[in-house]
């Protein structure tokens, strides 16, 4: 009972796979226009970039996949970021700032968590208040103030392990832990449900409250986790870094073939639509694309994507169920 | 009860948003006459372009700390959080609280113009402050001048930058005053001095020094020669120094920032950064404080100031360390 | 006494996508007659009724008034043709008030084109004093009761000076002394030329106010008689007279003890007092008319919605059930009668639809052991004749049928020991059906209590051991055996 036309494009590959196919071309057309793009300095480099961005990408994928998202998570980055660092700086033990941030981080994705399931708040407007709450305690905190000298804080965003920068070695674990937890686990299954039909899934006997508290503190501990890069990075505690940052995630995420109507999307395609990002920034500044265009250009990118999206989609689904239950009402 | 609540966090958002959330709330008594006041200080509100930005936040502190050494004055900081809107509503609510003395620093000079003028009609004093508003009948100002800010390291670059060199610029926010100013005094007073040098990138990185970076890494994947980094403000210029750090083909490179930050001066005495220019917000807060007094005094009915902006370089660079030691920014 | 004919319905067809709603419809309506339609849900008269207030278009077949066939394009345009419909679920806008609900659609205008408000408050405070009801005309809808709505939505089809009324289920909500003014309202307009079209599931009312009486069935009109010219009987056999083919795999198994016992359960507007028991090996069912109560109580049982007061024991010991993960922790599945909405998750494909409420069962060493998943599901598939592409085809393209055999799987999966199916064969083509019974049959082979929520008759007959029979939220009766037929059974149903 198959819609897929035999010998057309599948639509269900194409929405699939597609986006490697599109980080595939990217990759000839940028080789093509500026030689120094495709250099082992280069790739490292705009990976180490979107590392930060990746990894809240990856929380952002585990929340719009179970229906709902995070504004908060740039600014929680920072309020975790600028109070690990004071704490390292007071203790000189880089585990307690490591763990502060963490903690920091997974408290305020908890409030997150209560606000939309105690609360019934939609998750929009929860960590929308979040994001606001966190970056005003962030600013509060350092009186607007960065905070110098970190020492050897640096080594989380700076460092290399065996030849390889420590932020790539961040973000391979949490992708593997991503794509781990969504292929392998009943809490990645649950995940997929309630996106995909939340009250099916909860009349399916899920816990429906307690999967969503825990997807967000997994975030909370991927948001923690990119705080500690980036302070470390900028070598500084920065109250105000990286705005904008939950915007770059849910596009990589959208990018990747999350969907925003929920339960589907995938840590891998996650991870090629940070790159698509990544690399798309990456050329339009080496080939010195004025700046204005390059917003514009990203914008582009972002509405494409959601409409390719929206589209593959409504290809796909059978029409014949949709009238099957009009046909239910009407006939009483 | 839940929907309610989360109707609350909704209205509750929204009235932070548009009142602006400022430290200390306004101890905001029955309103007195414009005189003397009852229990004999002055009430001042300041009101900021933006907490959280880094230079008026340092302001912002700076006066509210400069404050306290006079016991006639009490001053209340407002957060105009980089919107014209906000800003203006807070003129508005300080005059309508029967505020002695504003002072204003502008999110945008005309915007914020013809509520300065509301002020000063309704008998307030008024000063504005980074960046100035000119030519407000009765109003006062303290100022640096951007222009100067950034010419006394242009000066200093065409002297010091190779020939045939290949620089990158960072900037500062689309529109935003102090931007525009400095990169026009740039482009004057060194670009068309210099016209064999090649501008290898320019980007907008927003004062921010993640953004700063992040192009300096990419610059540096393109342009195996870059001479110098001309940074419209010290944190963009710090943030280009971080990516070049500990890259040997690097190493000569020259950087050009304005502000005196702490971290600034660290890196000239290091030997990382070649200049920058002080735009001491204790200086200001010290101007406008003193200003304040004399205006509400009586000592003074209008005033307009200057205050340097020197140049900072390896040669002079310890006495500023000492001034961010006193003022604790420097551990 | 012979009257004009009114309005005539001529070889009436609409078929939805899978369903024959009308087929060949004929019955005709004199000037001045109330003309009753019987049937039980489903058997297509609120659809006619909606084609003839012009919200559907027929298939073939024509409308013809005063001998003249009519077009009806919209409910608009059917009042024009004197054509007014009160519904059987109230439409109403809570915050209108009553004179803007009055008038709604054609509100008069005076000479600019401008709404003429003063107008239809005169028009509006005549009629609501005319009928002596105690309201201002600015009072809003939310603020009137039920009844009082429905009385005046009664009221503002009969201010239209129509001649054919349509009233679907107008008592549903009204008092007894409303019903009586009601019932003067229709001898009014009887007398004023009016014809009226009442659907109606109450034998009293009906021959109290029927003049004649047209009996539906699956869609077609089975017979159409003045009321002298039938009884209760007859219309109850017409209406459910269908022939019981003995195709149900019914077999005589071994009952044993009480595995699920109800006392009491209540819940207030929903249901009151409702008390049943099943015991393993066997099926019962439950019967009664649209909003009779049953899913609502099954609902509550399972933990989707909560109750006010009542027990429920499993194997004879009490339990607290608030959740769908507390019933399946006590061993209880439920196939929801909305499989669109609380049983399917489209977007996931058919084996992780299957396995979604026992992940647990697949867990090994810490992680989803998915061989072990394919392998288990694949069975069952098999064994249930599941029509799928592959295993990981994304749910929602299956067909109906397919789609209830995996929910189904999905339960059994939970190896459950009381088993809730509400509408299982709703919307299902027969082959499916069949196999659908089967299963069910072999669940309660396998010592397990099964309660079957249906509407068709004959599967209650068929498959039942017992049949509970719910009208307005309580349970009327129990009938099992041979006293399981269609006539006691809807005469249970449509007990008031």
């Amino acid at each position: 009972m198959s819609n897929k036309a035999k010998g057309k494009i599948n639509p269900d590959m194409l929405s699939k796979y597609g986006i490697y196919l599109v980080l595939l071309v990217l990759f000839v057309v940028s080789w093509m226009a500026n030689e120094n793009f495709m250099t082992k300095s280069n790739l490292t480099n705009v990976s180490v970039q979107i590392a930060v961005g990746t990894i809240l990408a990856f929380g952002q994928t585990i929340l719009i996949i179970s229906g709902m998202l995070d504004l908060s998570s740039a600014s929680v980055l920072a309020l975790a970021g600028v109070l690990s660092i004071s704490a390292y700086l007071s203790t000189g033990s880089l585990i307690i700032g490591f763990l502060v941030a963490i903690l920091v981080s997974v408290a305020c994705n908890v409030l997150n968590g209560l606000m939309v399931t105690k609360f019934k708040t939609p998750p929009f407007i929860a960590t929308l208040a979040m994001m606001t709450m966190a970056r005003g305690a962030a600013l509060l905190y350092t009186k607007g103030q960065n905070i110098y000298q970190i020492k050897d804080y640096t080594i989380f965003g700076q460092g290399n392990l065996m030849g390889i920068p420590i932020p790539i070695i961040f973000l391979v674990l949490t992708l593997i832990i991503t794509w781990y937890i969504l292929n392998h686990t009943v809490f990645g299954r649950s995940i997929y449900a309630i996106g995909g039909n939340e009250e099916a899934a909860n009349a399916s006997g899920i816990n429906v409250d307690r999967v969503k508290m825990k997807a967000f503190i997994f975030n909370g501990i991927l948001v923690g986790l990119a705080g500690v890069i980036f302070m470390s990075r900028v070598n500084g505690g920065l109250p105000n870094g990286a705005v904008g940052y939950e915007f770059k995630a849910l596009t990589a995420a959208v990018i990747g073939g999350t969907s925003f109507s929920g339960g589907v999307g995938t840590a891998f395609g996650t991870l090629a639509g940070a790159f698509i990002v990544g690399f798309l920034d990456n050329i339009m500044v080496m080939v010195g694309l004025d700046s204005y265009l390059q917003q514009i250009v990203r914008g582009a990118i972002i509405a494409l994507a959601v409409i390719y999206d929206i589209w593959s989609k409504s290809k796909g689904k059978s029409k014949k169920l949709i009238m099957v239950e009009e046909t239910k009402e009407k006939v009483s | 009860m839940k929907k309610w609540l989360s109707m609350f966090f909704a209205v509750a958002l929204l009235a932070a948003s548009v009142t602006g959330c400022s430290s200390p709330a306004p101890t905001t008594e029955a309103p007195e006459g414009s005189e003397a006041p009852a229990d004999g200080k002055y009430k001042v509100a300041y009101v900021a372009r933006a907490q959280a930005d880094s230079f008026a936040a340092w302001l912002a502190n700076a006066v509210k700390e400069e404050s306290e050494k006079y016991d006639n004055m009490t001053v209340d900081i407002f957060d105009g959080q980089a919107s014209d809107d906000t800003e203006n509503s807070l003129i508005e609510n300080a005059i309508a609280n029967k505020y002695d003395l504003i002072i204003i620093q502008p999110n945008n000079g005309e915007a914020q113009r013809p509520y300065a003028e509301k002020a000063i009609a309704a008998g307030i004093k008024v000063i504005t402050t980074n960046a100035r508003i000119s030519g407000i009948e009765g109003a006062s100002s303290v100022d640096a001048d951007p222009y100067k800010q950034a010419q006394v390291n242009a000066e200093l670059a065409v002297e010091k930058v190779p020939q045939n060199a290949n620089v990158v610029i960072l900037k500062g926010p689309p529109g935003n005053f102090h931007a525009d100013e400095r990169y026009k005094s740039w482009q004057k007073e060194f670009f068309e001095k210099r016209p064999d040098v090649t501008i290898v990138g320019e980007e907008i990185a927003n004062w921010n020094k993640d953004e700063a970076m992040t192009y300096m890494e990419t610059w540096m994947q393109a342009n195996k020669k870059i001479d110098a980094i001309i940074s419209m403000n010290d944190n963009m210029a710090a943030g280009a120094l971080e990516a070049v750090k500990d890259k040997p083909e690097f190493a000569e490179i020259q950087a050009y920032g304005v502000d005196g930050t702490a971290e600034a001066c660290l890196l000239i005495k290091d030997g990382k950064m070649t200049s920058t220019s002080l735009q001491s917000a204790y200086d200001l807060a010290t101007a406008l404080m003193d200003t304040s007094n004399k205006l509400l005094t009586g000592e003074e009915t209008q005033i307009d100031m200057d205050i340097d902006c020197p140049l900072i370089t390896p040669d002079n660079v310890d006495q500023y360390i000492e001034m961010h030691k006193k003022a604790g920014a420097i551990n | 006494m012979s009257q004009a004919v009114k309005l005539e319905v001529k070889g009436i067809t609409k078929t939805f996508p899978g369903v024959k709603a009308l087929d060949n419809v004929s019955f005709s309506v004199k000037k001045g007659t109330v003309h009753v339609l019987c049937g039980e849900n489903g058997a297509g008269k609120s659809t006619l009724m909606k084609i003839i207030n012009g919200i559907y278009k027929p298939d073939s077949g024509e409308i013809v008034i005063d001998g003249k066939p009519v077009n009806v394009k919209n409910p608009i345009d059917a009042r024009k043709h004197g054509i007014s419909m009160i519904f059987q679920e109230l439409n109403y806008i809570p915050e209108m008030t009553i004179e803007e609900s009055f008038f709604v659609g054609s509100w008069p205008v005076d000479s600019i084109k401008k709404v003429d408000w003063k107008s239809i408050k005169k028009k509006t405070d005549d009629l609501l004093k005319r009928e002596g009801l105690a309201y201002n005309s600015k009072t809003k809808l939310k603020d009137l009761s039920v009844s009082d709505v429905q009385m005046l939505e009664i009221l503002k089809a009969i201010s239209y000076d129509s001649d054919i009324i349509i009233m679907d289920e107008p008592t549903s909500a009204i008092t007894n002394k409303e019903v009586r003014t009601l019932f003067g309202k229709i001898k009014e307009l009887k007398e004023r030329g009016a014809c009226i079209i009442y659907i109606s599931h109450k034998m009293e009312e009906i021959f109290e106010i029927a003049d004649e009486i047209t009996v539906f069935r699956d869609g077609k009109v089975i017979d159409s008689r003045p009321v002298e010219d039938y009884d209760l009987n007859l219309v109850i056999s017409q209406m459910v007279g269908r022939e019981i083919s003995d195709s149900y795999p019914k077999q005589d198994l071994e009952i044993g003890e009480t595995a699920l016992e109800v006392k009491n359960l209540s819940s207030k507007g929903s249901f009151k007092d409702v008390n049943f028991a099943v015991k393993r090996g066997e099926i019962i069912g439950f019967a009664g008319l649209m909003g009779a109560g049953r899913t609502e109580v099954m609902r509550a049982l399972f933990g989707l919605d909560k109750y006010d007061s009542g027990e429920i024991l499993i194997n004879n010991v009490p339990v607290r059930i608030h959740s769908p993960q507390d019933s399946v922790k006590h061993k209880i599945a439920m196939l929801s009668e909305d499989r669109r909405r609380f049983g399917i998750v489209p977007v996931r494909s058919v084996k992780e639809n299957a396995s979604l409420s026992n992940l647990k069962r697949f867990i090994y060493k810490g992680r989803l052991h998915k061989s072990e998943e394919n392998a288990v599901i694949g069975e069952y598939f098999k064994k249930m004749n599941v029509k799928t592409p592959t295993m990981d085809t994304t749910i929602d393209v299956l067909s109906g049928g397919n789609q209830q055999k995996v929910i189904l799987a999905k339960w059994m999966v939970t190896n459950p020991d009381i088993l809730i199916l509400d509408e299982p064969t709703r919307g299902i083509d027969v082959g499916a059906k069949y196999e659908i019974y089967e299963l069910i049959t072999k669940l309660a082979s396998e010592g397990r209590a099964l309660i079957l929520i249906s509407s068709e008759l004959p599967e209650l007959i068929g498959m039942c051991d017992r049949v509970y029979v719910m009208s307005k939220g309580q349970i009327k009766g129990e009938l099992s055996a041979e006293d399981i037929t269609q006539e006691k059974i809807m005469y249970l149903a449509t007990q008031n």
